[in-house]
Formats: structure tokens, sequence, C-alpha cells
């Protein structure tokens, strides 16, 4: 951005209209309902157009938000004026007063996440529509993060709003039973904004970094508040910081993945891991054990080890071990050979993982047969090893992931003609 | 040196696909070019019009008629200008291509008789 703008501009702050937009269509759907939430978002949209074509000749206003908060209201007022079902509503909405009354204990934009984490809604639905409304996120870039077609996310979205419509969805803070619920939801969509993030493997490298910043930030706000703070919430942002700590050692000049052993870690966020570790300190204030607290405590020994030949992969290990146990996965699984590989050596972790010999989905997994392929070269096998490459090779994936099998491919083929 | 007038044609649906970051530096490099102009000693003046607001007023037989408009919704609407100083034609196009006006919709430069 500020390579084609030139210098900042003066309160012109970053991401002003991404923050302001989610600030705006919270207050709005607060106040015209949730079945008015594509209103809402027209009216800021509009509002944002409008110092779009104003800013430029007038200069940035000394309160940008309050000028755009004000250009929204007066287009809503604009528009439910027009709109006789509503003028009820309007009678009622005093514009120059200040923000209605608030969900009792629960900001807008909290109350907005919750409201984009119904369970009337899909997994899919639920993470396009908190980047949409809460994190102020276009449809293109939407589309880009997750490698689909903008019209396809549209749809989704239009889909989406229509089911909240249908189910009656109210943007007041769910009862306390009902609140448990939610929050896993919402912390199952943090999760999944900030992985989708995380992988660097494809996609616009800017804007996945902005859904784990984003990730973060709403897990912030969610832990911020008293209503909805959680020990499992407080270890899912300790994950993410953790995590994020490495994003910019993740990848090489190229924007090829680099593997842990491969990182320089001097370019591990310091100040990210201390962060991550208090907070992941604070998230053992009870005794659930949640899969977040796991993976938070596995982020942990990486960060923790100064080399990686001085890691804790014992404890890893342990971790993974009660990782699958409770959240199994084909991920988890492979992650745990690595680990079993690291401190039994790797006849054991290729012991381990025949298990899965037999599984469909698994042999379809590339990363199952990178997994067995890089056991096997660490195992001194290059020729098994250069054959499960190939076999990863034969299955879909993207450019980043294939250009790394065709690494270890020619340095498996290396080591076979230089014994 | 010579006055020019570059008026700022709206293309009705160019901005309103932007999302909030798009939009944030589009505006950047707005404001980054008006700077330059004004670093260069060639901005002299620089308006928005207000939307829908026109009137039209011309005679018709006897009487003069005065109608709204035109709306932004119709097509070749002004949305503002800049009025600059520079030496010629030449200088004012070049100064005009690095608008990103031009990007979505378009600019019309017209020199200021000064006769």
């Amino acid at each position: 951005m500020s390579s084609e703008g030139g210098a900042p501009v003066r309160g012109l702050v970053e991401h002003l209209f991404r923050r302001q937009w989610s600030r705006l269509v919270a207050a709005l759907t607060a106040m015209l309902g949730p079945d008015r939430l594509d209103l809402a978002e027209e009216v800021v949209q509009d509002a944002i157009v409008r110092a779009l074509e104003t800013w430029p000749h007038r200069g940035v206003p000394d309160d940008p938000a309050a000028w755009l908060a004000r250009a929204a209201r007066n287009r809503a007022i604009d528009v439910l004026r027009r709109e006789n079902s509503l003028q009820g509503k309007l009678a009622a909405w005093d514009p120059d007063a200040p923000p209605p009354a608030r969900a009792p204990h629960m900001d807008d934009e909290l109350a907005m996440i919750f409201l984009c984490c119904h369970p009337a809604l899909s997994r899919g639905a639920r993470v396009a529509l908190t980047l949409k409304t809460v994190g102020g996120f276009g449809i293109t870039e939407i589309a880009r993060a997750f490698l689909a077609e903008p019209d396809a996310i549209a749809q989704r979205l239009v889909r989406a709003k229509r089911i909240l419509r249908e189910s009656g969805a109210e943007l007041t803070p769910p009862d306390p039973d009902a609140l448990r619920e939610r929050l896993d939801s919402v912390h199952d969509v943090l999760y999944l904004m900030f992985n989708e993030g995380y992988q660097a493997a494809s996609g616009n490298a800017l804007v996945r970094a902005e859904l784990c910043t984003e990730a973060i930030r709403l897990g912030e706000l969610i832990a911020a508040n008293p209503v909805t703070a959680s020990a499992e919430g407080d270890a899912l942002l300790a994950l993410m910081y953790l995590q994020a700590s490495r994003l910019a050692a993740r990848m090489d000049v190229d924007g090829a993945p680099l593997l842990l052993d491969e990182q320089d870690r001097s370019l591990w966020d310091r100040a990210m891991i201390a962060h991550g570790l208090r907070i992941l300190e604070r998230s053992a204030r009870d005794d659930r054990v949640t899969r977040f607290h796991l993976e938070a405590g596995i982020a942990a020994c990486h960060a923790g080890a100064p080399r990686f030949e001085e890691t804790d992969w014992a404890r890893i290990e342990d971790l993974y071990m009660q990782l699958q146990a409770l959240n199994d996965s084909s991920v988890v699984a492979l992650n745990r050979a690595v680990a079993i590989g690291m401190t039994r050596g790797t006849a054991c972790a290729l012991t381990f993982l025949d298990r899965y010999a037999d599984d469909p989905a698994m042999q379809r997994y590339v990363l199952y047969h990178a997994t067995i392929g890089e056991l096997l070269r660490r195992g001194n096998e290059p020729e098994r090893a250069a054959e499960a490459f190939r076999r990863a090779l034969d299955l879909p994936a993207s450019e980043p992931e294939r250009a790394f099998l065709r690494r270890r491919l020619a340095a498996c083929d290396q080591l076979r003609e230089t014994p | 040196m010579s006055r020019f007038l570059l008026l700022a044609y709206e293309s009705p649906v160019a901005f309103t696909e932007l999302s909030p970051e798009e939009a944030q530096s589009l505006l950047q490099r707005y404001i980054a070019w008006t700077e330059r102009l004004r670093a260069g000693g060639h901005l002299l003046d620089s308006n928005k019009l207000k939307d829908g607001a026109g009137r039209a007023v011309r005679r018709e037989g006897s009487e003069v008629v005065v109608r709204d408009g035109p709306y932004a919704e119709t097509k070749e609407v002004i949305g503002g200008y800049w009025l600059i100083e520079t030496r010629d034609y030449d200088g004012a196009v070049a100064l005009a291509r690095d608008c990103p006006h031009v990007d979505y919709a378009h600019l019309v430069i017209r020199q200021i008789d000064e006769l």
C-alpha cells in the first residue's frame, strides 16, 4: 500500500476504513436489527465511497471516524425515509443522539461475532461472514485467501444472510447456556481463520497475514470481555500468538515454505512469543485441557528452543499423543509420527505410521507420503524415500509444496548416486 | 504559464465494489497525487461538486425552464475538478496521467482561455 501511496497521510491510520467498517456495521445492525444487515453494509460502503470522493479535495477531516459515522447515518436516514415500512423505526431514531445503549454485557462488535457464528450457518459460511462483516474484508480478498471464485464467496454470503434472517437470529448476547456452545463455534471460526492465513503454501501472502492479524484481534476482543473470556479462548489466543511469531521466518525469498529446522530463528518475533507464553500461563487457570491448550503447548516448545537440535521432542510427542486422543486428525497423526521419529528414531515412527497403510483417506493425502519420505530420508534410505516423494508428487498439491517435494526428491536421487 | 481545468467525470459504480482496504489504498494514491501537484506549484484550486443537486436552466420559447439534475446515476456527471497551472497541454496531460482517477473513470482537460 505505502509503495503506491507514497508518504503516510496525516489522520489516515492504517486499516482505518476496515476498522470503521466493522464498528459502524455493528452499530447500525444493533440499531436496525440483524435482518437489515444488508442495509447496514450498504450505507457504510456508501460512506466510504463518499470519503473517497471528498477527501482527495478537502483533505482528511480532523476526526475521520466521526465523519464516516455521520455519512453512514445520514445515508441510512435517506434510505429509511424512502421505505414506508420502517417509518416507525426512523421516528424513534434521533440521528444526533449518541449511539444507543449497547447490549448489557457485550459491545456491538463482539455481539456481531456471535451473530456471524450462529449455529444455523455452516462452518464455511461462518468464517466468510465473520471476515466480511466483522473483519471488513472485501469479497475478492476473501476469495483470494480461500482460493475460491469471488462469485462463490458472494453467493455464500447472500445465503448466510438469508439463513440468519429466516432463523430470526438476534444481535443480543446468547444466554449463559447457549453462550458456552456459541463460544465453541466462535473459537472454531477464529482457529479456521488463523490457519487459513497461516498456511503459507498457497494464496496471496499479504492477505493471508492479515487473516492471522484479524483472528488475533478478535481473539483479544473476546478475551477482554469477562462474559466471553475463557481458559479455552486464552489458550487459542496464546496458540495464535506463538504461531504468528514465526510468520516472517516461514518462507524463503522465493516464497517457498521453510520447515522448522530450516528457519532462521533470529527472525522469530520474541515479543510475540513472550506475550503468547504469558497468555498460555493465564489459560491454565482451571483443570480443563482443551485441544488449544495442547496445540499452544506444542507451539511453546518450538518457540522455546533456541536451536532446532534443542527442541524438547519428548514433551512434544507426549502432547501430540494427548491431542490425538482428544481430537484425532491426519495432521495430528503425522505430526505425532515426526515427534516419534525425533525421540525414538525413524524406524519407530514408520512402524507407528504402518497402522495407516490401509487407510484410503491417508493414502490420498500428500503430507502422508511426504512425511514417510522425510522419515526414510533421515533414516538413510534414499531409494525408498525417493519412492515416497514420487508418490506424493502424483497427488494434487500447491505449487510451493510441489517445489518442496521436487527439491527433496532431487536430494534423495543425488544421495543415491554418491553413496 | 497557462491554467487548465481537470474535470473528474464520475463512474456511478466504479468505487462501490472496492473493499475498505482497497478504498483506503486508492484514497492514499489520490492524496499523494494532489500533494505532488501542490509541491510542484501546480495546484490552484480543487473541489468536489455536490451529488445530484444540479439545476439545468434553459429558455424554452418565452420562459426559462429549470430542471433538477444531472443525477449521479446517469453517465457523464462531473463529480469534481482540479484547477492547475502548467506550461501547456502536454504538461497538463503529464500531470493528469498519474491521477488515480483515470484508473476508475476519466478526466477531461480544458485550458482556460486567458484572452
